[in-house]
């Protein structure tokens, strides 16, 4: 497979044990994989007290307590339970775009986060979107299962245009559990990137964005007589590109830009924006940097 | 409107198809690149933007093309040489005259002479007219009087093989189809020109003095010693500081300080005596002098040698005495029996007597001769005939008075084919001289020196002196003004000052040459030998700043501000949208 030995080779695979170790270092004294759940379970931690009722598991009753009050007092643990990672990977047309592709960066870099997140036994559920959801990947736990997210990510292609308001609303209907998101995407979306962002909010994820770009799109290199067409939905545009269209596009790009790290401020979303000839490890890092990967 | 170079349809069908061919090639141009990008979405709203707010966006396109369709059409239409008569005027003829009297050589105040300045005034007026306007372009000197053509080529050719010369002036006739006539003259030379002819003025002040005269002349007390006659005027509006010199061949020289006030003049004669024959030079030198010309003049001064005479006599004690004091004569004196002709002899003297054939050098006979074939048959004597007219001008006859000179009898000569010097009052002539081009000269006298009192006369041994010096020595050279030069020897070679030649032509019985500049010109032809001394010598070419022209526009500001024909300009503002399009489109101000 030609493209298992160019996205996820020996190379990319050294990277990430590089990175798994890195991620521990920096993020050492931190809580680690397993995290305390806001509701009592079965965990070993000792969280509370409380009355008795009929139908609790009568294995936790304190009978020390009982003797001494003649009461049913059952103990509370935390619950110990692992963090949903949701890998919103945008597979559109669009994505194939720049040298190297967006999507084939978003790949390496999604790998890369749920390595990272198996070795911190996090679930990991990948999911390929355009239009609509392409694939997904059934939560994935353990650092052992990383080969069948390399075969998942190799497998889905890019097509159609981008529509992540019917994407993720299809998705988090079907899939309850609050956890972490994250999307890698052009955010290319006619519909608003907006739109798809805020149904994820609804169901009450932490977001995080990694916005993609090429740098043809950062600083096209476009002059004369053109007819430009659009990868996703074959649309096509005459337009003579002049220095003056240039600054305005490049204006426009900005603007864009902005708007999503407006939106991302604003509703305390991470954030970080990438061009794909940037290093995807050191774009990892960065990502661990903003703290709000690892929890 | 119309075309030179293209009938007006081809014209049209130029523009026509130049106009088309652009505006396809403009569309093949327009063939956009495909570009496939990862999404329209931001382009579609920057220009959406851009289209909704800018009306240029719209004119972009109409204007590039508009500009490459005009650019075009320049090109095709430059190449069909338009002419737009309210523009440029053009089709009809003009005779250009150009003044090439020698003031038209005098320097102006910006280094250059007023002749450069008519030279480039006429090729501004040829430039500035319409390509379709004929052209005569003539001079003053009659030398070139080209004929009319709309070639500027040819005209300009004409304009350029002009130059000044003196001689006489005239203005060219004008033909009945010349519309306009330009004179461009300094007006030092008034000319009569046709009415409506408009005179463009190259005069300027100018600072000249100038030999108006300089010539060798025999003295009066002897025909062999000479002396110079120089005149040196001051024309300029300042008092100048003049240093004259005059130069012999053997290194003698007269050097003169002058001190000419403005518009003052020198005159008078420099004693020769102690100069060796030849070239003579007189130049003056003074600072800022306008005129070159007329600063140095020449003069041939002859060689005084001892004449080889034979006097063949059978005793005339008046004539032999008067021979042998004579220190230029060499005398040899024989019987007329005796008498062999002897070519190494420079002159004869025949005393009463005539050899059967012609001597082979110039000879004197006196006296009544006896007829031969080859001298004047005399028929019959007259008594006591008087002296009533002579030549004055004659060299032979130069400071000889015959007044009182009493004759007993004298020859009747009727051949009168030849030159008389001197005759009596019922026109029998006396004294005949002869200038054959085929035979040596000879001087006659009808009488004998016993039948008269002539040799008691002063006038005797002048007459002597003076036909010997005819006879047998150089003369004086010819005195002409620069220009074309006619020299009464046929076929001469002419050589000039330094022994280079110059081109000639002979025409008849005179030779024809031209001399630029002042100088020293001899003209040979076997034997024959005659100097000619070229000088500007003339009063009215010197002053300078006599004009008539002070009133005429100056010709430098005449030529309109077209000087070239309307397709330079065509291709000028072709090249200038080409830049202006190239700029544009490479700023993407255009497409």
């Amino acid at each position: 497979m030609a493209a298992t030995v160019s996205l996820f080779d020996d190379e990319f695979l050294k990277k990430l044990e590089y990175l798994s170790i890195l991620s521990k270092r920096l993020f050492a004294g931190q809580l680690k994989a397993e995290r305390r759940a806001m509701r009592r379970g079965t965990g070993l931690e000792f969280a509370d007290y409380r009355q008795y009722v009929a139908g609790d598991d009568f294995r936790h009753l304190d009978w020390k307590a009982y003797l001494r009050l003649n009461k049913l007092i059952l103990r509370l643990f935390e619950e110990e339970e692992d963090l949903p990672i949701y890998m919103f990977v945008d597979a559109s047309q669009s994505m194939s775009y720049g040298n190297p592709t967006k999507f084939d960066y978003a790949r390496r870099v999604a790998a890369a986060l749920c390595y990272i997140g198996l070795s911190n036994l996090d679930r990991v559920n990948v999911v390929a979107y355009a239009n609509k959801v392409k694939g997904e990947l059934q939560p994935q736990r353990g650092k052992g299962r990383i080969f069948r997210v390399f075969r998942f990510l190799e497998e889905i292609t890019t097509s159609g245009e981008t529509n992540a308001r019917e994407s993720f609303k299809t998705y988090c209907t079907e899939t309850r559990r609050r956890g972490l998101c994250v999307v890698i995407s052009d955010f290319f979306d006619t519909s608003g990137f907006q739109s798809g962002l805020d149904i994820l909010r609804h169901f009450k994820h932490d977001i995080f964005i990694l916005h993609i770009a090429s740098h043809e799109e950062v600083d096209p290199a476009l002059k004369g007589e053109l007819v430009l067409v659009d990868s996703e939905n074959n649309v096509s545009r005459e337009v003579t590109v002049t220095p003056s269209l240039l600054a305005s596009y490049k204006a426009e790009y900005h603007r864009f830009c902005t708007e999503i790290e407006s939106y991302c401020s604003k509703y305390q979303l991470g954030y970080v924006r990438t061009v794909t000839d940037f290093p995807f490890e050191e774009l990892v890092l960065k990502v661990f940097r903003q703290g709000r990967f690892l929890k | 409107m119309r075309f030179l170079a293209l009938t007006g349809l081809q014209a049209a069908l130029l523009a026509l198809i130049t106009a088309g061919a652009i505006v396809a090639l403009y569309f093949l141009k327009l063939r956009h690149r495909r570009m496939v990008i990862a999404s329209s979405m931001l382009w579609g709203r920057v220009l959406d933007e851009r289209q909704a707010q800018s009306l240029w966006e719209k004119l972009r396109r109409l204007i590039s093309i508009l500009a490459a369709v005009v650019i075009g059409l320049l090109i095709a239409l430059a190449i069909a040489r338009p002419e737009i008569h309210w523009l440029t005027g053009g089709g009809e003829r003009t005779l250009l005259v150009l003044d090439t009297s020698p003031s038209m050589l005098a320097r102006t105040s910006d280094g250059m002479t007023r002749w450069e300045h008519a030279v480039a005034a006429a090729l501004k007026t040829v430039n500035a007219a319409a390509p379709s306007s004929e052209f005569r372009v003539a001079d003053t000197a009659g030398r070139i009087d080209a004929a009319p053509t709309t070639d500027r080529r040819e005209i300009r050719e004409a304009i350029e093989r002009m130059k000044p010369i003196s001689g006489m002036s005239s203005f060219p006739e004008k033909d009945p189809q010349t519309v306009h006539v330009h004179f461009i003259t300094d007006g030092v030379v008034p000319l009569a020109m046709p009415r409506g002819t408009i005179r463009e003025s190259v005069f300027e002040e100018a600072e000249n003095v100038a030999i108006t005269a300089f010539e060798i002349r025999s003295t009066a007390s002897s025909a062999l010693a000479y002396e110079a006659y120089l005149e040196v005027h001051n024309y300029g509006k300042q008092d100048r500081e003049v240093r004259l010199t005059i130069a012999g061949p053997g290194g003698q020289h007269i050097e003169r300080a002058l001190n000419l006030k403005a518009g003052g003049e020198f005159g008078g004669p420099f004693d020769l005596s102690k100069f060796e024959g030849g070239g003579i030079r007189a130049t003056i030198q003074a600072g800022g002098d306008a005129l070159s010309l007329d600063d140095t003049a020449f003069a041939y001064l002859p060689i005084n040698r001892t004449a080889k005479t034979l006097l063949v006599t059978n005793g005339n004690p008046y004539l032999e005495a008067l021979l042998r004091l004579d220190s230029l004569v060499d005398v040899t004196v024989i019987k007329p029996e005796k008498y062999q002709p002897d070519p190494s002899f420079d002159a004869y003297i025949f005393d009463g007597f005539a050899p059967a054939n012609a001597p082979p050098r110039p000879t004197l006979f006196i006296g009544e001769t006896p007829n031969t074939t080859w001298l004047p048959q005399t028929k019959g004597t007259l008594s006591k005939p008087r002296f009533a007219t002579w030549s004055e001008d004659h060299p032979v006859m130069r400071y000889v008075s015959l007044h009182d000179v009493a004759l007993e009898r004298a020859g009747r000569i009727e051949n009168i084919n030849m030159q008389v010097l001197a005759e009596s009052a019922d026109h029998a002539p006396l004294i005949l001289a002869s200038e054959e081009k085929q035979r040596p000269r000879w001087v006659l006298t009808a009488f004998s020196l016993k039948n008269s009192d002539f040799p008691l006369h002063s006038g005797f041994p002048l007459f002597i002196d003076n036909a010997l010096g005819w006879l047998s020595r150089e003369s004086l050279a010819l005195r002409r003004q620069p220009g074309v030069i006619s020299v009464p020897l046929a076929q001469a070679e002419i050589k000039g000052l330094n022994g280079e030649r110059l081109g000639s032509y002979s025409q008849g019985e005179t030779t024809m040459f031209e001399a630029a500049e002042p100088g020293l010109y001899v003209a040979t032809h076997e034997d024959s030998r005659q100097y000619v001394a070229v000088n500007l010598a003339s009063a009215q070419y010197s002053n300078v700043n006599k004009t008539v022209s002070t009133k005429d526009r100056p010709a430098a500001v005449t030529a309109g501000w077209m000087e070239q024909e309307l397709w330079f300009y065509m291709i000028g503002a072709a090249a200038l949208l080409l830049v202006f399009e190239w700029f544009t489109y490479h700023r993407g101000i255009t497409v």
